[in-house]
């Protein structure tokens, strides 16, 4: 019963679902469509309370076991619950200049800040891929050197201003770039539904704990 | 009541697909054979690296994904953490399980939870090592990294839906010295995968995991329809392409409806 109810609502909630995303005109399926969302929003505010539950204890024990870097653990929470206390107590509302500070002058420069260490990651993972082991290393070393020169001004300079590197980067990346990624793509949408086929019939248990053997 | 336009022919494809399946489904239920599944080397290399890390004595990181339970992806993870979690379980092996969806990780805990119960080492679950890190995607990133630098684990299994913190992970899992298992069909992030992992599954090998690690014959039957999909897909593109060579655009306009 523990499997079976769920599996069922999963059936019900899943046809109903399907049928409003194609179907227009019915008013009993917009409405569970829209009642649906809406739950998704619900639940999922109620999930951040247990996710900072789960913060809170797995850092209070860091911190009152005096673990190595328990600091670390003291801003986080500092953080975490001054964020959570100046919102719903002193900004209350997304527009509040305090908010708007905290977000344009903190998270937004921190977030820009990881996003951009990506750049150094590329490097040493390019480094492993590219180096010349293998017929397939290979093709890719000259591909990633085409596509690079064909992107920078210095490709076009070591050709005299002539854009073939450039008009070759371009039909790598417009041909059998494209054509590989839409057949990925395609198996990709396929597998996907397939996934929704097999939970939605209750064939597929692996998300409702353990893999039911 | 009317179909949404534009969406007919996907309707009725994906109706025929459902009984695709649901025949392979019943065929496999009556015990008729189920043609052999090509072996995939990152499900393969699954158990090996749960091996390394109870070996090494250290633990297995993985992590979902950064999408939502509306994502099938993370689904599919889903039910690849169900196995790892278990393997983990069997092998007495810590499995730290990162999450960034805050509705995520309840279910990821609920997940390796039930696997240490279902092999009869509850005892060993800690909820500890299931972690909400952040709902931003960056805070997720510099967490997981911290995890991957502090606590050293000798797998590192990304599989779910990943954008720009893949190539994060997948580096930071390598410095670690992690056996690397990645898998994800955002198409946008499977070469930052192959180039910096030991193993990739690559789209559509995603959703195939749970079916391919269970080895059970009725989910191993929806793959065989799945590839079906896929002829079907190849012969529409190759007639496709011939229409549209001598000027016609009757399918073009067919899909469309």
């Amino acid at each position: 019963m523990k499997k079976e109810l769920p599996v069922a609502i999963t059936l019900i909630l899943a046809i109903l679902y399907v049928l409003a995303n194609y179907f227009t005109g019915v008013a009993f399926l917009d409405t569970a469509k829209n009642l649906l969302d809406r739950w998704y929003l619900i639940v999922a505010a109620w999930a951040v309370l247990v996710g900072s539950i789960n913060l809170t204890q797995i850092h209070g024990r860091r911190i009152s076991g005096k673990r190595e870097g328990w600091i670390f653990s003291v801003w986080l929470l500092i953080c975490l619950y001054g964020m959570m206390f100046f919102g719903i107590f002193v900004a209350k509302n997304a527009s509040h200049p305090g908010w708007t500070f905290m977000y344009n002058q903190l998270i937004a420069p921190m977030n820009a800040t990881v996003y951009s260490t990506i750049v150094f990651y590329i490097g040493s993972a390019a480094y492993r891929a590219f180096r010349v082991r293998s017929p397939e290393a290979s093709v890719l070393l000259v591909t990633a050197l085409i596509m690079m020169l064909g992107r920078v001004p210095l490709g076009r300079m070591l050709l005299g201003g002539h854009p073939a590197l450039s008009q070759m980067a371009d039909w790598i990346l417009n041909v059998p770039n494209s054509a590989g990624m839409r057949g990925i793509q395609i198996g990709a949408c396929l597998g996907g539904v397939a996934t929704a086929l097999r939970i939605a019939l209750g064939i597929e248990r692996g998300h409702l704990g353990g893999t039911g053997e | 009541m009317s179909i949404v336009t534009g969406y007919s022919f996907a309707f009725w494809v994906e109706i025929l697909f459902l009984v695709a399946v649901i025949a392979m489904i019943r065929r496999a239920r009556g015990g008729m054979k189920i043609p052999e599944i090509y072996k995939v080397a990152g499900l393969e290399a699954m158990d090996e690296a749960i091996g390394r890390c109870t070996e090494m004595g250290k633990p297995v990181h993985f992590s979902p994904g950064i999408g939502d339970l509306q994502n099938a992806q993370t689904l599919a993870a889903m039910s690849i953490l169900g196995y790892v979690a278990k393997q983990c379980a069997r092998y007495d092996t810590d499995l730290i399980a990162t999450n960034r969806n805050v509705i995520v990780y309840p279910l990821s805990e609920e997940i390796v939870k039930q696997s240490f119960a279902e092999v009869g080492k509850l005892d060993n679950f800690k909820p500890d090592n299931v972690r909400w890190i952040s709902d931003d995607q960056f805070a997720y990133a510099t967490g997981v990294t911290g995890i991957m630098f502090r606590e050293k684990p000798a797998a590192n299994i990304l599989v779910g839906a990943f954008w720009a913190e893949s190539l994060i992970f997948a580096e930071v899992g390598s410095i670690a010295g992690a056996i690397q298992i990645s898998g994800t069909a955002n198409t946008h992030q499977i070469p930052f995968f192959v180039a910096a992992c030991d193993y990739c599954l690559i789209g559509e090998e995603l959703y195939a995991a749970s079916a391919y690690l269970s080895k059970e014959p009725v989910l191993l039957a929806s793959l065989v329809a799945q590839d079906w999909g896929k002829m079907v897909g190849v012969v529409l593109i190759v007639v496709g392409t011939v229409m549209a060579s001598v000027g016609s655009n009757a399918l073009g306009t067919l899909l469309s409806k």
